[in-house]
């Protein structure tokens, strides 16, 4: 069953790496892993769009694993007959020095208990956590029991914690997956988040690669790796790994797209910043985040990039658009009295102390990962490429605004403020943890340089 | 000496993410779905099932009447709570909405609860009483 499952996800996913690689189509060992990672995304955020049209358009009656199939079809023909004459380069990974090797081996042993840990969470818990069952398999019931009916899932009529409002990127892949071998399977949930994961991981890898070295992306990637928060997130078939994913996904291609003055990438960015809005309420502030960034960044060329990352983000939006407009308000945003609580300075207090708290607790390590992450950019000392400062801008004036944003939603709050504090920062902290990873190692002495043969 | 520093720096690091690793494993290994929760999933399907069955709408909405719908009665808010996200999960794509609203009505009381609903809303309903503390409400005068 899990291969079957697996095979049916396997053609969008493909479908979203084939496009990545005709936007894009470097051919180095890591540009083909960040076009596979990004491919899972894509595919997946493909694949909920056709299905959500489909559901609009004519429920039950078309087939979407067949659009699947010939959108494969037509895209393999055209990456082939672009491909036959191309000269492919031979990576030789013996190359590679003993610190990268260390680091890859010890790479290669976190992720094969990451694997066992998924597993085991995933048997323990099949259903997941509440949230899981209570919103995102909710929501993929309603629409896989009654594809006729799927707007039942947006009713206003359903208890506000439901969360009838958030968007259905993942619901609908489930939905799909259960329509696809005909049953409400779990495996089919874990597989998604495990998709996500991975993508995660490689995207992290994969672009610490592009722009530093091997071996500062399999220390990059071992932090994000040995975080247990997400693992548990990832496993937990709730949508915040997905939405890490596409706010990662998005700003670390804005940072390639400023650094490499390569379109393509905005293009890249603009769509993976609307699937993060079609993922999860969040991404909607990731994509003003995203447009805020590049007017502050890219001043000179704000027209041209502005263009590029508007057009990837078209098509996303405009399911956005018109999902909000059939979906019920957030629960945020009735019934608070803004200015009361913009003007409790306890409020401020309270945040400022989870998010202390947090930043000693995040993550479930056994220490403070930030603590720890600090003590080592002190040893290892900062510095960065000059070609890097509009990416690295971009980056952290997308995290700032994400993280204000964040801050504005607690303060605003009609839900009591520890309540929401409890449930949800660190999730929120999670949702840009890899971002914030890549922004560190960006900017942090590679372990190269330190085992440098004398 | 500072040298020593960072490759000590690179060790920890990598050596401290498999720690981390490691000990989160301990504590999933130790998981199981009794402390988890997650038969509760199952056990609360297989307990509206019969309601499943003998409801004769499959979407629309459904009332749902519960212990906060008793005068009198005490209960926990998050226990209900749960049992409400339960229900609407095991009953999905049927919206269940607060208290006996719909024309059909889904009950999870005791024998003595329902006893003080039934005295309140006489005649209003018929009442079928499924296994496991599960009702069928039905407004009378429905069409």
């Amino acid at each position: 069953m899990i291969l079957t499952i697996f095979f049916f996800f396997l053609i969008p996913i493909l479908n979203g790496s084939l496009i990545a690689h005709l936007l894009w189509p470097e051919r180095k060992g890591s540009a083909l892993l960040l076009k596979f990672s990004l491919g899972i995304g894509m595919g997946l955020g493909i694949n909920s769009i056709l299905y959500f049209l489909a559901l609009n358009i004519a429920p039950k009656q078309i087939n979407v694993l067949a659009v699947e199939v010939v959108l494969f079809v037509t895209l393999g023909i055209i990456v082939f007959l672009r491909e036959r004459n191309q000269k492919w380069e031979r990576r030789r990974f013996l190359s590679l020095s003993r610190i990268q090797w260390g680091l890859i081996i010890v790479g290669l042993i976190a992720s094969a208990m990451l694997v066992l840990i998924f597993v085991d969470q995933s048997i323990a818990q099949p259903q997941a956590g509440i949230d899981a069952w209570s919103i995102w398999n909710r929501a993929a019931r309603f629409i896989s029991r009654d594809p006729e009916n799927w707007r039942a899932t947006l009713s206003p009529d359903l208890y506000w914690h439901d969360h009838a409002d958030y968007p259905l990127l993942v619901p609908l892949n489930v939905a799909w997956g259960w329509q696809m071998i005909g049953s409400e399977n779990v495996r089919v949930p874990m597989m998604v988040g495990a998709f996500f994961v991975l993508a995660s991981i490689g995207m992290m890898f994969a672009t610490v690669a592009l722009t530093r070295t091997i071996g500062q992306a399999s220390l990059a990637t071992l932090v994000l790796m040995g975080t247990p928060l997400f693992v548990w997130a990832g496993a937990g078939q709730v949508a915040d790994v997905p939405v890490m994913y596409f706010i990662f996904a998005s700003s670390a291609l804005m940072f390639l797209a400023l650094t490499q003055q390569n379109s393509a990438f905005l293009i890249l960015s603009g769509f993976m910043a609307g699937l993060a809005g079609w993922t999860k309420n969040e991404g909607l502030l990731l994509i003003v985040a995203c447009v805020v960034a590049l007017i502050v960044v890219n001043l000179k060329e704000l027209f041209r990039s502005l263009k590029f990352f508007l057009a990837g983000l078209a098509i996303p939006l405009t399911m956005i658009l018109y999902f909000k407009s059939i979906a019920p308000p957030s629960d945020l945003f009735t019934g608070s009295s803004a200015l009361v609580q913009i003007l409790d300075i306890s409020r401020y207090w309270m945040i400022f102390g989870a998010l202390g708290r947090q930043l000693l607790t995040f993550g479930y390590w056994p220490f403070s990962i930030f603590i720890g992450l600090a003590f080592y950019a002190l040893l290892m000392q900062i510095h960065w490429e000059t070609y890097f400062d509009k990416g690295l801008q971009a980056m952290a004036s997308t995290i700032l605004l994400q993280s204000l944003g964040y801050f504005l939603i607690f303060l605003l709050t009609p839900h009591e403020l520890i309540w929401q504090l409890n449930t949800s920062l660190y999730r929120l902290i999670l949702q840009l943890y890899p971002s914030e990873l890549f922004l560190f190692f960006s900017v942090v002495s590679e372990p190269e340089k330190v085992f440098k043969p004398t | 000496m500072r040298s020593v520093l960072q490759k000590v720096a690179v060790t920890l690091l990598a050596l401290a993410c498999l720690y981390s690793l490691v000990h989160y494993w301990i504590s999933v290994r130790s998981l199981n779905t009794i402390t988890t929760g997650n038969q509760a999933v199952e056990n609360w399907e297989a307990r509206l099932e019969p309601v499943k069955q003998a409801l004769p709408i499959k979407r629309g909405i459904v009332g749902y009447v519960v212990e906060w719908d008793v005068p009198g009665v005490k209960y926990a808010f998050g226990d209900l709570e749960t049992e409400y996200f339960l229900s609407q999960y095991a009953l999905a794509p049927l919206i269940l909405v607060q208290g006996a609203k719909a024309e059909w009505n889904v009950a999870i009381l005791k024998p003595d609860e329902i006893k003080i609903w039934e005295r309140i809303y006489q005649g209003k309903f018929d009442v079928t009483c499924l296994k496991n503390n599960v009702y069928l409400l039905h407004r009378r005068g429905a069409p």
